[in-house]
């Protein structure tokens, strides 16, 4: 075969491929711009009448679906929880890599948290937040984000440090530097990257939680990937095709950008976690 | 140290961003999703507007999904987040030991009537105001029934079909003298793969979603052929003729394909997508649906074309199974008495006409209805069906009522899909209901 | 200092280093465990939830003799399996062939990593409306292309549309992880096996292939475990499903806690499921150990 056809043969074999893996995504944009009628009436890909009624229905109708109010539980969440996942994990694992302790439980013990299904731990968690008043609560919530978290922060600046040049460390320390300055002024500068790009995964990552959002949230503090399935469980008559898609693009669409414009740094980080762990 | 502090105080900030703020009105616990939240709503905006400060109320909302059992864990946790909620018939029992029983007006008997007070009491207490009724209609479309009735070659192909599918001769009839068998031939009729001439893909959309909501809807055929759950004694009766009938009565429909393949999935949202897309010509569903399948902005393909019957008669009568959604009081509650005002003005006879108005169901006396009838046609209907037909299972408000919903609807989906055979899913049936409705 | 005083005091430091982690596991997870194991041996449900009165190993009696419980693993293992062989085979092949593509235009690569991007949970959701019979876009083409569509949520289907729907979603994971494993075989190895006259086929299977065999293990461990604790698209796609056609093992255990407020069923369930990751987990590592040395 041709070099000329082998390589047409490629960009047809990505198309592909790209198109099928993306397709939920593609097909429920096109969706959310179809009228309702439409929707009913011609469930092709193809939009007659393109609209952006749906996304209007959906701020129109915010006392019944708060979607700024699911976006902004779902922001406060993710954020807190992969702040503190990266505030937990960075000084453990320079701990363990410099200070050489906790290298034979800690690491195997977290590493293996990974493959535990985190619902088993669900329900003493659902009975500890209602002792503790965090049931339903943005804190919770984002308590729990960070120990999905954890594993993943702490392989992946353990690998990190590990491969920093001793030799700054050691002239710092020469300098006077005590272990906090030196992890807030020299350390955490040279692993800036690596920090961003874990911090952008865990976002991700806590964006994307169900389970916990489903279990330990009511109303208050319901991120928005659980908000969305409202959608199908509401409205008397039928479901609203249209703004339930227009939902769901707008809940995707933050990891979605992130993803998008960090992929390199995603991509990086999701091999290496993965090797390594 | 200076520098720690604002740490900890950058922290204590992100932190509260986490916390929940504390609300001061009377809050109350709605249904989501549906007419009732819209109802509740207008209710409360009216009300808000003529109470004082202290009265004024506040709806919250959780997931439809797993509704109840939050509600559960919530009121059994002694939760202080709301001071009113909501009340189901088949749940009474089960909230019952964490709600105060509550002494509406006497003008409440005229605004509901017994029947209908009835569905919010427990052990001959009152604990809710019935605001809205649910019970079943068949619906049908009457431009199709309209012609099978007229039209001499769909007469004689309906005869040729339930001969040839049912083994007997039967001729069209109107909705609201329909038996079993009359539904079963007309859905079959009405089916595409059966009769290429049908102008509908199916003749009907059956709920056969692993969900305890459709076991309520199928239980009007159960009933009608005299089923039951207990017997007076207390002895589980589902392993019964009339149980064993009403289950083949679906799995018959199903597997001829009068019903969406994807049935088996289908609940609510589902089902009236099917119909409102003019593709199933008859379907029983919850008489809530009415106001959105007629509406034309939402459903063109059949807005102005729905006929409503009661579900179909069969050996024992004709029945549809009732119950109440309501609001009743929280025992934890911190503003009892301001709660208790807001219920006492919801079971007045202009609360129920703002409530009906906005799209609740009340099932409200003949006289309330009669002057809503040019909005809510169907309350009318809802009324009158309710005192006629309505039924209630005997032990469907025990403590595991809900439980043995789901027992239910776990088994009889089995069947329907064909995992299990009818004998297996029945006898585990009473076995698991044996053990759950224990006095 | 002396030396084995500053080694003291580095091992002191390193465990300050490590305290406020280590006690935030303590929290969420070693507490959590302790209640997990007491309420498994008690009677409890959400009416005695503050008192659980124990009542020995009859939870996990129930657990083991429940077919649902079996059924659910079962379906676990199965869905666990056929979606990781499936994600990695069709990701090594995609890596494998698109390797020239993507190695020029890494940008490429954002498009096919952003399924992952997606909610799993969002996903679900996506399909239920995808593969509605009447407003769905699958079912019109299938219908307009080949006269019918099937019944994806049937009984014989579901399990299949479930794992197609999985496996669509997290291939990228795989593409990604085989296309940088692919793409680090040192070029000298390359140009060794190119110089020894090896056609492309010869070097793929003996060369390539062997090399990548770490990374294809590797991926196909973590997608088996992900795909095994699946919960959020099936939940939303379609429940539990018809008798429980559908129920997943962590379906199993939620369905026991919030449905059925059997709280010590689904937490003796989630024991035995904690108990089997161990095993599982143990065996690898084990494995894996004797892997390295060998």
């Amino acid at each position: 075969m041709t070099k000329r056809l082998l390589d047409a043969l490629r960009w047809l074999v990505f198309a592909a491929a790209a198109f099928a893996m993306n397709f939920p995504v593609i097909s429920t944009f096109v969706t959310s711009l179809k009228g309702e009628a439409e929707i009913s009436a011609s469930p092709s890909l193809w939009i007659q009448r393109p609209t952006f009624d749906n996304y209007r229905a959906i701020f129109a109708m915010q006392d019944r679906f708060d979607i700024l109010h699911f976006l902004g539980n779902s922001l406060v969440a993710s954020l807190l929880g992969s702040v503190f996942a990266i505030l937990l994990a960075f000084p453990a694992a320079y701990g363990m890599v410099r200070n050489e302790v906790g290298r034979k439980w800690l690491l195997p013990l977290v590493v293996n948290l990974r493959a535990v299904p985190l619902i088993i731990f669900a329900i003493p968690i659902y009975l500890m937040y209602q002792n503790l008043a965090l049931l339903d609560t943005r804190l919770g919530l984002a308590l729990i984000l960070c120990l999905v978290n954890v594993p993943l922060a702490l392989v992946l600046f353990a690998t990190a440090i590990a491969e920093l040049p001793l030799e700054i460390e050691e002239a710092a320390r020469v300098d006077g530097a005590d272990t906090r300055r030196l992890l807030i002024h020299v350390v955490a500068p040279m692993s800036l990257n690596i920090i961003a790009a874990t911090t952008v995964l865990a976002f991700i990552y806590s964006w994307n939680e169900f389970l916990f959002g489903l279990m330990l949230t009511t109303s208050r503090a319901t991120p928005v990937s659980v908000g969305a399935s409202f959608f199908f469980a509401a409205s008397g008559g039928g479901v609203r095709w249209g703004v339930a898609a227009a939902v769901m693009i707008l809940a995707t669409l933050p990891p979605l950008l992130l993803g998008l414009t960090m992929y390199r740094w995603i991509g990086r980080s999701m091999t290496a976690g993965a090797v390594k762990g | 140290m200076g520098r720690i502090r604002h740490i900890l105080a950058g922290f204590a900030a992100l932190a509260t961003l986490g916390l929940s703020q504390a609300w001061a009105d009377v809050t109350v616990l709605g249904w989501p999703g549906g007419p009732e939240e819209a109802a509740l709503r207008k209710a409360a905006e009216a009300y808000n507007a003529k109470a004082a400060d202290a009265d004024k109320v506040k709806l919250i909302f959780f997931n439809r999904d797993g509704f109840f059992d939050k509600l559960a864990a919530d009121l059994a946790a002694g939760s202080k987040d709301f001071d009113v909620n909501l009340l189901a018939t088949y749940a009474i029992g089960r909230y019952a030991p964490f709600m105060d029983p509550i002494a509406l007006p006497a003008t409440a008997k005229d605004v509901f009537g017994e029947k209908v007070l009835a569905t919010m009491q427990y052990g001959g207490k009152q604990y809710g105001v019935p605001t809205d009724l649910s019970l079943h209609f068949m619906y049908y479309r009457k431009d199709l029934i309209d012609q099978l009735m007229a039209d001499p070659a769909w007469k004689k192909r309906y005869e040729e079909i339930s001969q040839k599918q049912m083994g007997k001769t039967l001729d069209p009839k109107s909705p609201d003298d329909w038996n079993w068998d009359d539904w079963m031939a007309t859905a079959l009729f009405f089916t595409k793969s059966i009769n290429p001439d049908s102008p509908t893909r199916y003749g009907t959309v059956l709920q056969m979603k692993n969900l305890l909501f459709n076991m309520m809807v199928w239980h009007s055929t159960a009933r009608s052929q005299g089923g039951d759950w207990m017997d007076a004694s207390g002895k589980i009766t589902v392993n019964s003729p009339a149980f064993r009938s009403a289950l083949e009565l679906y799995k018959k429909l199903y597997d001829a394909g009068a019903s969406p393949k994807d049935s088996t999935t289908y609940e609510y949202a589902e089902a009236n997508a099917a119909f409102g897309s003019g593709q199933a010509a008859t379907m029983l569903q919850w008489n809530a649906a009415f106001g959105d399948l007629d509406n034309k902005d939402k459903t063109p393909a059949v807005a102005g074309k729905i006929g409503t019957a009661p579900p179909p008669a069969g050996s024992a009568g004709r029945f549809t199974h009732i119950h109440g959604l309501g609001l009743g009081l929280n025992k934890a509650s911190e503003h009892k008495e301001s709660a208790l005002k807001f219920i006492d003005w919801l079971a007045g006879a202009d609360a129920m006409e703002i409530y009906a108005k906005a799209g609740g169901s009340p099932a409200l006396s003949d006289s309330l209805t009669a002057k809503m009838a040019a909005d809510r046609p169907d309350l009318v209907k809802l009324g009158q069906y309710a005192g006629q037909y309505g039924f209630v299972m005997n032990g469907g408000t025990a403590a595991k009522a809900l439980q043995v919903y789901e027992l239910q609807a776990k088994e009889f989906t089995a069947y329907w899909s064909g995992a299990k055979s009818i004998d297996d899913a029945l006898a585990e049936t009473d076995k698991g209901m044996a053990e759950l409705l224990k006095p | 200092m002396t030396v084995s005083n500053f080694k003291r005091s580095l091992r002191r430091e390193g465990y300050a280093l490590i305290a406020p982690l280590t006690l935030f596991l303590l929290a969420l997870l070693g507490f959590p465990l302790v209640v997990d194991i007491v309420y498994s041996v008690s009677r409890v449900g959400f009416e005695n939830i503050r008192r659980p009165e124990l009542s020995g190993f009859g939870n996990y009696a129930k657990a083991i003799a429940d077919r649902e419980f079996w059924s659910a693993a079962w379906f676990s293992l199965r869905f666990g399996l056929l979606a990781s062989l499936l994600e990695v085979s069709l990701g090594l092949a995609l890596a494998i062939f698109l390797a020239p593509l993507l190695g020029k235009r890494s940008w490429l690569m954002a498009i096919l990593m952003l399924p992952m991007m997606v909610a799993p949970a969002l996903v679900g959701l996506m399909y239920r409306l995808i593969l509605h019979e009447f407003v769905g876009v699958a079912p019109y083409y299938l219908d307009l292309w080949f006269g019918d569509s099937p019944a994806f949520f049937s009984n014989d289907n579901a399990f299949k549309t479930l794992v197609v729907v999985e496996s669509l979603q997290w291939t990228p994971f795989a593409l990604l992880i085989l296309h940088s494993a692919y793409a680090a075989i040192s070029l000298d190895v390359r140009e060794a096996a190119a110089l020894d006259g090896a056609g492309a086929w010869r070097r793929l299977v003996y060369i390539d292939l062997p090399i990548m065999a770490p990374a294809i293990a590797v991926t196909f461990f973590i997608r088996f475990i992900d795909s095994f604790r699946v919960f959020d698209n099936v939940y939303t796609l379609v429940g539990a499903g018809a008798g429980g056609a559908t129920t997943s093992m962590s379906i199993y255990i939620y369905q026991a806690f919030f449905k059925a407020g059997d709280i010590g069923l689904a937490v003796a369930a989630s024991m035995l499921l904690l108990g089997g990751s161990f095993v599982i987990l143990f065996a690898v590592n084990w494995a894996g150990a004797r892997a390295a040395r060998a």
